[in-house]
């Protein structure tokens, strides 16, 4: 490794020593496993970079690395998401490992630190593990080393957010005592559940199940900026999914409060269905995996958990998941409304490949000529309060609006 | 198709391989330079370069690679160069008198045994003339256009006769096909909206862009996720994918970046954007124009000046296009110098590169690689 002439700030040395401690040391380790669907020249260049990167040229490494990164790239936009040879995205991985440890030519310079964390999360966000999660393990480093007070990013203007943050008089909270309501039960035995709910796809609200959970005394605008400010989350911008103004982008946790929760944004921002417990074990530790999840067929490690984060405001529009669904709400109240997979026709699904899971009306705001059945569908519907579980059976169609500031998790198991 | 005609040719853009672009050493070329072939003189007929190699086809029948593929071989009429397969067209050897395909694979190309051949039967190349020359540079599409090579198996794919194709470009999930009336066909994935039909589904089979009926075609190209073509009368419609610009339309990657981009209005006859079509704040009269991120319908793309287009080649994220009077027009992703405009700047609007009108170079043809471009252009006074 070549040497540094210059005395590097303390603080520095630290980080590039722990940053080398976690790779192996031989380029023979670095390079990862790879089978055929990986072309020979692409191989070819992962093995310059490796020796690029063990003989201490950073600057060629870093070159090398984003050329990786962009091709890798190319291939996972290839085909459908699924279809995407997880080799590809283990070469992205890498090409993300690379440039995350080479980017700091200044150690000190904390943009550069937090440039590096971003190619962290591009690699957790669409590459594949490599070497044991090494990508985690490197993000934790560099965060450890990017203090809170010394993150750079937008300039908070209000400091304490309330919880309860009443925006405007609109906020329009339906009159849920006319409308049928979703069952309530409190901590019901795995057989009742099961017989009376899973069974027959019957939705119901579980209390007392998750109300103990840590996330529910500990999370707060704070408490997320503490542990993942400074990391870069997907964020869907538009009013809803369906509508033509919507988008996709990434931005820190600190970009996303800051622009679409403590601010009156003009564009709805949602952190939606994104495995942030993946990305950021640590605030795995807050939640569970509710028991109920047993009666299912999968395994553990198959559940797909997802956050749900965003401003009073965020709609999801009524669509239909294909597995079990358990709702857990953090913070803040969201409406919900359920209609059986019965009901589907006078759902008027979209009939694009794309869309055929969403419904084409907006439930509080139905077009009555264009959609004349959706009147007379049955359906059910809830405020679902902090601490309470809502379980939404598969393939039923449900619709979200969040009244306050809110953090949902959703689990979905089969 | 008119032949190539001669002259040199150079090289911009990636060449982290080494593969041919002028001095090649370093990886990346920002400004157009000559390139080196060996053999001072030889006429190139054909380049066809990937990601990490460039082949490059003489009139004198030479095939000669550069790059993560080297070698050379004689005999051959065509190639066409990808990541995965090496296919080249060698004049009749062995059991017949027809051409012989070869594929290989790029890391031992033309030394030992291709990966397979295949024999084209020699009637099927039509009434082209003396040893089907006008047929050349069609790759992948195969003489007698019954069938073209695919870089994933299955690797040769029959074409419907009632077809008549012309030309075929392959996309990285999507495929464009010219056919003798002019008229443009797609198939593949859409999720990009790279096929044109005004939705994101997939076709399967070959079907008609109907909004170009009545227009007939002269050229197409395919990029990544990108789809041009150039109609007879010299306009460019363009689809498919915006996020690098590669459509001259407004793309919100650019603008984020602090690098404002000025609209004038230029890609006119826009037809409604995609699901994707996000509009920035504002929306009175002069407001900016919107970023579009898929346009799923043919957009008819003005050239500044009102430029006649007559060639288009698209890389993965760029698009060039040579005009009648034989400027080159490049924009898109050029992040690896592959617009050829000095630096690595993208860009959302076509920008003539300056290189040939300073050196008084009349541009004749463009062929892009992934990540770089190859031009042709003679002096100009000549003919």
């Amino acid at each position: 490794m070549a040497e540094d002439n210059r005395e590097p700030p303390a603080g520095a040395g630290t980080l590039r020593e722990a940053l080398r401690a976690l790779l192996p040391h031989r380029k023979e380790e670095l390079v990862p496993e790879l089978g055929e669907k990986v072309e020979r020249s692409v191989v070819q260049l992962l093995w310059e970079a490796a020796e690029l990167f063990c003989g201490g040229r950073r600057s060629e490494c870093l070159q090398a690395s984003e050329a990786i990164l962009d091709y890798s790239w190319e291939k996972l936009n290839t085909g459908p998401w699924q279809d995407v040879h997880k080799d590809w995205r283990r070469v992205y991985a890498f090409g993300c490992l690379l440039k995350a440890v080479c980017l700091f030519e200044e150690p000190g310079d904390s943009a550069a630190v937090a440039a590096a964390l971003k190619a962290c999360d591009m690699g957790l966000l669409m590459g594949a593990a490599i070497h044991g999660d090494i990508l985690i393990k490197v993000a934790a480093v560099l965060q450890a080393h990017l203090p809170s007070a010394k993150r750079p990013g937008p300039g908070l203007a209000e400091e304490q957010p309330s919880m309860k943050k009443a925006r405007d008089d609109c906020v329009s909270v339906p009159d849920v005592a006319s409308e049928r309501l979703v069952p309530r039960l409190r901590c019901p035995s795995l057989q009742h559940f099961r017989k009376q709910f899973l069974v027959p796809g019957r939705p119901v609200i579980l209390e007392g199940v998750a109300d103990q959970w840590p996330c529910m005394t500990k999370w707060s605008l704070e408490y997320i900026q503490d542990i993942a400010g400074c990391r870069t989350v997907p964020v869907e911008v538009g009013s809803r999914y369906t509508d033509e103004d919507w988008s996709q982008t990434l931005m820190t946790v600190d970009e996303f409060i800051s622009r679409y929760v403590r601010s009156e944004s003009k564009d709805v921002g949602y952190l939606a269905q994104h495995q942030l417990f993946d990305q950021i074990p640590e605030l795995k530790r807050d939640i569970s995996i509710p028991d109920y999840c047993c009666l299912g067929d999968g395994e553990e490690e198959e559940i797909t958990i997802n956050a749900w984060f965003g401003p009073q405001g965020t709609v999801s529009p009524l669509h239909q998941d294909p597995q079990q669904n358990f709702l857990v709400q953090v913070i803040g109240r969201k409406y919900i409304r359920l209609y059986s997979p019965q009901e589907s026709e006078a759902l008027y699904p979209h009939e694009t490949h794309l869309l055929h899971n969403t419904s084409q009306v907006d439930v509080e705001n139905p077009k009555r000529e264009k959609f004349p059945r959706f009147a007379e569908a049955p359906f059910l519907s809830c405020v679902l309060s902090p601490g309470e579980v809502l379980f939404i059976p598969a393939r039923y169609w449900h619709y979200v609006r969040a009244l306050d500031l809110s953090f949902s998790v959703s689990f979905w198991w089969s | 198709m008119a032949e190539e005609r001669r002259g040199s040719w150079f090289g911009f853009g990636f060449c982290g391989f080494g593969q041919a672009l002028g001095s090649g050493r370093g990886r990346q070329v920002h400004s157009p330079e000559p390139l080196r072939t060996p053999g001072a003189g030889a006429d190139v007929r054909r380049v066809s370069a990937s990601w990490s190699y460039t082949a490059v086809v003489t009139r004198g029948g030479q095939v000669q690679l550069s790059g993560a593929a080297d070698g050379a071989a004689g005999g051959c009429r065509d190639a066409w160069a990808s990541e995965a397969l090496l296919v080249v067209l060698r004049a009749g050897r062995g059991l017949g008198p027809g051409p012989e395909l070869q594929a290989w694979a790029p890391g031992s190309a033309l030394r030992g045994e291709p990966l397979w051949t295949h024999t084209l039967v020699p009637e099927a190349e039509g009434a082209d003339g003396a040893g089907g020359e006008a047929q050349a540079g069609a790759l992948p599409l195969l003489p007698g256009a019954r069938a073209y090579v695919s870089p994933r198996p299955p690797f040769y794919r029959p074409l419907a006769p009632e077809l008549r194709a012309r030309r075929l470009e392959l996309g990285a999930e999507h495929a464009l096909l010219l056919d003798e009336a002019g008229q443009v066909f797609s198939w593949g994935q859409g999720r990009h909206g790279q096929l044109g039909h005004g939705t994101l589904e997939a076709e399967p089979e070959p079907r008609l862009l109907e909004a170009l009926q009545g227009l007939p075609m002269a050229e197409v190209a395919a990029g990544g996720w990108h789809s041009v073509c150039v109609s007879e009368t010299g306009d460019i419609y363009i689809w498919g994918w915006n996020e690098s610009g590669q459509l001259a339309l407004p793309t919100r990657s650019l603008s984020e970046d602090g690098k404002t981009v000025a609209r004038e209005g230029e890609a006119s006859g826009l037809n409604e954007g995609g699901p994707e079509v996000r509009r920035t704040a504002g929306g009175e009269e002069g407001a900016p124009a919107p970023f579009i991120a898929l346009q799923p319908f043919p957009a008819l793309l003005d050239l500044p000046g009102g430029a006649d287009a007559v060639k288009a080649s698209c890389g993965s994220r760029h698009t060039a296009v040579v005009t009648r009077t034989g400027e080159l027009y490049t924009w898109g992703w050029g992040k690896y110098g592959q617009l050829g405009h000095k630096g690595t700047t993208s860009l959302d609007r076509p920008r003539r590169v300056e290189y040939f009108v300073d050196k008084q170079l009349q541009v004749r043809a463009v062929s892009c690689g992934l990540w770089n471009t190859y031009v042709c252009a003679v002096e100009r006074g000549e003919s």
